[in-house]
C-alpha cells in the first residue's frame, strides 16, 4: 500500500467522522426545537393567499346544459370525486357561486339567461367550457347552436371531447387551479377583486 | 288489424273524405285534404273496430325541393292501445297561407307539436288555443324547418352538407 | 286572543306565482316552468321549452345517413344506443335489410344496458332533489359500471354510435361479455338495496304517493308514453305490441301499476331495471354466432381482407366511403321502446345518400303538456300532507 492511499483513506475517515458529527448535532437541534415552525414567520403577498385559497374551494354553479352536464354529475359523484379538489359543492344559486361550468350546447334562446346568471356571480368568477358544443359549436352548425360559448362570456378553460370525461373535467379543473396560483397577487388578480 | 284492412275500413267507412291511399312497407297511410281533416280523425277515434285512441305523433315536411304539389304536408300517427295496430295521415297543405284544423278537441296530446308545427313550418292551426313560438325565441324571424331556410349563418371550411347550403349562406349576412 | 279567534287562518289564501328556471336547483334539464303555488302545493304550472333547441332534425337533412347516427346519440342522452336503434330500424326499414341474430342480440343488450343506466340517472336525481343524497351516490356507483362496459365495446362512455345501419359497428369482446356476466350478477341486489332505501320510507311516500296523478283516459289522451302511462294502468310497450330487434324471443314481464302518481311511477321504473337486467341475462345466454352485420355489401363494409383478392369487393368498400349508402324513395316510422317511451324516427328519403326529411318523435316533448292537466287535477284533489 502507498502512503498515498493510506493518506486518502485516513481523510476519508476523517471526513465520515465529520458528517455524521454535524448529523447528530442537526439531528439534535431538530429535537431542540421541534414545532418551532409554527412561531416562524413567513412573508409572502396576500394577493397568493388568497388565490391559494380559492382555488381550493372552486364552487360551481349548478348549470347542466346537454349531454355534458351527465359526466359533470359524475365528476362530483362518488368514483371521480371532485371533493379531492374541493369542486364538489354545486351551488343552485349564482349568487354563491364563483366557478360556471359551461356543460353542453348553448341555444340561442339560452343565451341570454346564460349571460344573465354569469352576471348574477361575484367577483372573481371563473369559467370553464366543457365540451366542443360549448366550447365552438361542436358538430351542431346551425341556426340555434350559439357556435361557441367565448361569444356571450369570457372562458378560462376549455375542455375538448364530445362528452369530455369526468378524467378531462378534472384536468382542466386543475389547469383552473393553476391558472389562478398564476395569476393570484398580479395585476390582473387586483383588477378581478376590484 | 293489418294495413290492408285498416285501409279497406277507411274506405268503406268515409268514401269522399279520402284522396288516396298508400302501403309503403305494410304500414296504412291515407292522404286527406285539410277541410276533411277533423271528420276523418274523429271517425278513426270512434269507430270502435278501429279505436284510434293514442295520438303518438304530428310532424310536418317541406316538399319544395321535390317539386310537388301540394307543397307542405302535415303528418299524424295514430295508435289504437286495444287493438295495437297504426295509421298515418298525410295532409297536403297549400303554400299560400298554409294552415290546418286542429285535431287537439280529440286529443290533447296533439296542443304541443301542432304548436311545433306552427313554430317550424309556419302551419297557422285552425282552432288552436295558443299560437305563439313554442321552441325558438319569441321575437325570432322565419321558421326554420322548411327548406328555404338556411341550415347555418356561418362558413365553415369543411363541410358534408348539400352543396347548395353554400350558396344560401352567401346570400344570408351573418348575424352578428 | 288567539290566532284562531282572529280569524287569521281562515283568510283567503293568496297564490304566488313562481318562476322556475331555466337555472334552477335541479337542473338535469333546462327547463322552465311558471308556477302558480298555494304554500307548498302547485296550482298550475306553465311549461316554457326550447332552451335545448339543437335543431338536429335540420342537420340530419343536410347530411348522410351514416352521418345521422352520431346526432342521433346526442338526442337523448340517456339513451344514446335507443336513439341509434331507431334510426337505423327506419333507415333498414326503407332499404329492406335483413338484420343477423348475432346483431339483433348486440343491439338489445345495448338498449337494455342504457334502460339501466338512463333509469339510474332518474332515480338518483330524483332522490337528490327530494333530499336522499346517498342513493345518488349508489345509483351513479352503478352507472359507471355500465359506462364502464361501453367504454369497452365501442370506444366511448355515453354516445356509443354502436349501432350501425346494418348491424352493429363492431362484435363482441371477450371482456365485455365477461363483464356483462359479472354486472347481471351483481346488479338484482342492488336494486333491492334501493328499494330499502325507498320504497317504505315514510318521507318518499309522503312526498311521492297520490301526486301528481293521471288516470288512464287522460294520460292516454295526453299522449303520454313509456313507464309515465303504464303507471296510469296502461299495458302497453312497444317491445310487445310491435316487437323489435328480435324482442318477441325473450320473456319478460311488462310492469302495470293503476295508482298513476309519483310512487307508481317510481316502481314502473324499479321493476323495469329488474326487466332490463332479465332480458340481457337471457341474450347473453342465448347470443347466436355469426355475422355482426348484414352480409349486405351495399349497405355494410365489406370484411377488409376480402379487399385484396376481390375487385367487387373493392368497389363497395369505395362506393360505401366515398358515397354512402343510398336510400330507396319513400316514407317510413319505426318506433321503439326507449327508457321515457315511444322513440321514434320519421324518415322521408328521395332516394339520394341524404335522408331528406327525418322527424325525432321524443317522448318527453310529448309528455311535457301533460303537466297542465297533473297540476290541475293536482289542485282539485291533493292535499298538502301534515
Amino acid at each position: 500500500m502507498g502512503l498515498i492511499e493510506d493518506a486518502a483513506e485516513r481523510v476519508g475517515t476523517e471526513v465520515n467522522n465529520l458528517k455524521l458529527n454535524v448529523q447528530d448535532a442537526v439531528e439534535a437541534m431538530a429535537h431542540e426545537y421541534a414545532g418551532s415552525l409554527y412561531d416562524s414567520i413567513l412573508t409572502t403577498k396576500l394577493g397568493k393567499v388568497v388565490g391559494w385559497a380559492q382555488k381550493n374551494a372552486l364552487w360551481p354553479a349548478t348549470f347542466g346544459l346537454a349531454c355534458c352536464a351527465i359526466e359533470m354529475m359524475a365528476m362530483a359523484n362518488s368514483r371521480w370525486d371532485a371533493a379531492r379538489f374541493g369542486a364538489e359543492v354545486f351551488r343552485a344559486s349564482p349568487r354563491q357561486a364563483d366557478l360556471m361550468i359551461v356543460s353542453g350546447r348553448v341555444s340561442q334562446k339560452m343565451a341570454p339567461i346564460l349571460k344573465q346568471i354569469y352576471d348574477q356571480m361575484p367577483e372573481p368568477k371563473w369559467v370553464i367550457s366543457m365540451g366542443a358544443c360549448a366550447s365552438c359549436g361542436g358538430i351542431f352548425n346551425n341556426y340555434s347552436i350559439v357556435q361557441g360559448v367565448d361569444r356571450v362570456i369570457p372562458v378560462d378553460v376549455y375542455v375538448p371531447g364530445c362528452p369530455p370525461g369526468p378524467e378531462a373535467l378534472l384536468y382542466g379543473l386543475i389547469k383552473l387551479q393553476e391558472k389562478i396560483m398564476a395569476e393570484a397577487g398580479t395585476e390582473k388578480a387586483k383588477k378581478r377583486a376590484a | 288489424m293489418t294495413g290492408e284492412e285498416i285501409i279497406e275500413k277507411v274506405k268503406a267507412g268515409l268514401p269522399d273524405a279520402i284522396q288516396d291511399t298508400a302501403l309503403p312497407q305494410g304500414d296504412a297511410v291515407i292522404f286527406v285534404a285539410p277541410d276533411c281533416l277533423q271528420k276523418v280523425a274523429a271517425f278513426l277515434k270512434d269507430d270502435p273496430s278501429l279505436n284510434f285512441d293514442y295520438l303518438s305523433d304530428v310532424t310536418g315536411v317541406d316538399y319544395l325541393l321535390e317539386e310537388r304539389e301540394p307543397r307542405f304536408e302535415a303528418v299524424y300517427l295514430l295508435y289504437s292501445i286495444d287493438h295495437s295496430h297504426s295509421i298515418r295521415i298525410r295532409v297536403g297543405i297549400e303554400e299560400e297561407n298554409p294552415s290546418v284544423p286542429t285535431v287537439s278537441e280529440l286529443w290533447k296530446g296533439a296542443l304541443y307539436p301542432e304548436q311545433e308545427l306552427f313554430d317550424m313550418f309556419g302551419f297557422h292551426i285552425e282552432g288552436h288555443p295558443k299560437m305563439e313560438r313554442l321552441i325558438m325565441p319569441k321575437d325570432w324571424v322565419g321558421h326554420p324547418l322548411r327548406k328555404d331556410y338556411p341550415l347555418t349563418t356561418e362558413a365553415v371550411t369543411f363541410s358534408y352538407n348539400r352543396d347548395f347550403k353554400s350558396e344560401l349562406v352567401k346570400s344570408k349576412p351573418p348575424t352578428r | 286572543m288567539s290566532v284562531t279567534e282572529q280569524g287569521l287562518l281562515e283568510r283567503d289564501k293568496d297564490t304566488m306565482t313562481l318562476n322556475m328556471g331555466p337555472q334552477h336547483p335541479s337542473t338535469h334539464g333546462v327547463f322552465r316552468v311558471i308556477l302558480e303555488m298555494d304554500g307548498e302545493i302547485v296550482k298550475t304550472a306553465e311549461p316554457e321549452i326550447g332552451y335545448l333547441h339543437t335543431g338536429i332534425e335540420k342537420n340530419c337533412e343536410n347530411k348522410r345517413y351514416i352521418h345521422v347516427i352520431p346526432m342521433t346519440d346526442r338526442l337523448d342522452y340517456l339513451n344514446p344506443p335507443g336513439n341509434n336503434l331507431a334510426f337505423c330500424l327506419t333507415t333498414e326499414k326503407l332499404l329492406g335489410v335483413e338484420i343477423p341474430e348475432r346483431a339483433q342480440s348486440l343491439r338489445v343488450i345495448m338498449c337494455e344496458l342504457a334502460r339501466i343506466a338512463s333509469h339510474l340517472v332518474w332515480l338518483g336525481t330524483h332522490a337528490l332533489d327530494i333530499g336522499a343524497m346517498t342513493v345518488f351516490l349508489y345509483c351513479w356507483r352503478e352507472r359507471e359500471m355500465v359506462l364502464d362496459l361501453n367504454e369497452e365495446v365501442s370506444g366511448v362512455r355515453m354516445m356509443t354510435s354502436y349501432i350501425r345501419v346494418g348491424g352493429v359497428a363492431k362484435d363482441a369482446t371477450r371482456p365485455w361479455l365477461d363483464g356483462i356476466r359479472d354486472f347481471i350478477d351483481y346488479f338484482p341486489a342492488k336494486v333491492d338495496e334501493y328499494e330499502l332505501l325507498l320504497t317504505n320510507n315514510p318521507i318518499w311516500i309522503d312526498r311521492t304517493q297520490g301526486i301528481g296523478v293521471l288516470s288512464r283516459e287522460e294520460a292516454i289522451d295526453w299522449s303520454l308514453s313509456g313507464p309515465a302511462l303504464r303507471a296510469s294502468g296502461v299495458n302497453w310497450d312497444i317491445r310487445k305490441s310491435h316487437p323489435y330487434s328480435g324482442y318477441e324471443k325473450y320473456s319478460f314481464d311488462v310492469p302495470v301499476y293503476q295508482g298513476g302518481d309519483i310512487y307508481d311511477r317510481y316502481r314502473v321504473r324499479i321493476e323495469e331495471m329488474r326487466q332490463s337486467r332479465e332480458i340481457v341475462k337471457q341474450a347473453i345466454e342465448k347470443l347466436p354466432a355469426g355475422d355482426y352485420k348484414t352480409p349486405d355489401n351495399k349497405v355494410s363494409l365489406p370484411p377488409r381482407e376480402t379487399l385484396d383478392t376481390s375487385m367487387e369487393a373493392l368497389i363497395h368498400h369505395f362506393k360505401l366511403v366515398s358515397e354512402g349508402i343510398s336510400v330507396p324513395k319513400g316514407e317510413a316510422y319505426v318506433p321503439i321502446e326507449g327508457p321515457r317511451g315511444e322513440v321514434g324516427f320519421y324518415i322521408v328519403s328521395d332516394g339520394t345518400n341524404i335522408p331528406y326529411r327525418v322527424k325525432l318523435r321524443a317522448p318527453s316533448f310529448m309528455a311535457i303538456p301533460g303537466i297542465w292537466e297533473l297540476t290541475y287535477l293536482a289542485s282539485q284533489e291533493y292535499s298538502c300532507p301534515t
